[in-house]
């Protein structure tokens, strides 16, 4: 089993994909270090990440159903 | 989500006569005295190499664009004494001269309308998850950062 990320903008350009697949982390700061460990292209980009839509900036544990989003600088208007 | 959220989306651009009508709607609404109306416009910047944005492609992550929508809306409703509030927000292409937001807020007075509405523009632009890829006039992309 692994977990779905989504990706969107800049980033989902980059990366080449909406979606990416890691094995399921048990919270966020093992989330961010798979991240970057599998996806080394994300090092140098800049993101947030969103657990059920709503931006998390520490740790936290994560849930197999737990919706992540990684999310580049808005830049909506 | 059991919630239906109000939808901010519009495919492409925001026609003029959307907006008009949506002027109109509010005639019989007459414990209204001031509106206040912000229009976001691609403007065709110049870039590098003698190129400019001829449009922007929007995409944004809905889910969380339409639960933070309605957030913004329910803080600013209990903040400002307003009768109505409309946000609309472009997806996909828009080219440049074309409305890509619309922010329409509705007081007794005007100042609550002019003050939700600039206060409601900051926070869409800095708070929703929806991003911009600008399109050069040589057919390159560019991603948008606002400032």
């Amino acid at each position: 089993m692994t977990i779905k990320i989504k990706a969107f903008g800049p980033i989902a350009d980059k990366m080449n994909a909406r979606e990416l697949e890691l094995d399921p982390p048990g919270n966020l700061d093992d989330l961010r270090k798979a991240l970057h460990e599998k996806y080394p292209q994300l090092v140098h980009l800049d993101f947030a990440i969103a657990v059920d839509r709503k931006i998390i900036r520490e740790n936290a544990p994560l849930s197999p159903g737990s919706e992540v989003a990684l999310l580049p600088p808005f830049s909506g208007g | 989500m059991e919630k239906k959220l109000k939808n901010i989306f519009v495919d492409g651009p925001i026609e003029p006569v959307f907006i008009s009508n949506s002027i109109a709607n509010h005639s019989r609404k007459t414990g209204i005295g001031g509106h206040s109306i912000f229009l976001g416009q691609i403007r065709a910047d110049p870039k590098e190499g003698n190129k400019e944005v001829v449009a922007i492609d929007y995409s944004t992550y809905r889910d969380m664009a339409l639960e933070k929508a309605h957030e913004i809306r329910e803080e600013t409703f209990n903040k400002y004494d307003l009768h109505c509030m409309h946000i609309y927000h472009s997806l996909g292409k828009v080219e440049k001269g074309g409305i890509s937001l619309f922010v329409f807020t509705s007081s007794k007075h005007r100042s609550p309308a002019i003050q939700a509405c600039n206060e409601l523009v900051e926070r869409i632009k800095s708070e929703l998850p929806i991003w911009g890829k600008e399109i050069l006039s040589d057919d390159q992309t560019n991603w948008k950062v606002n400032t």
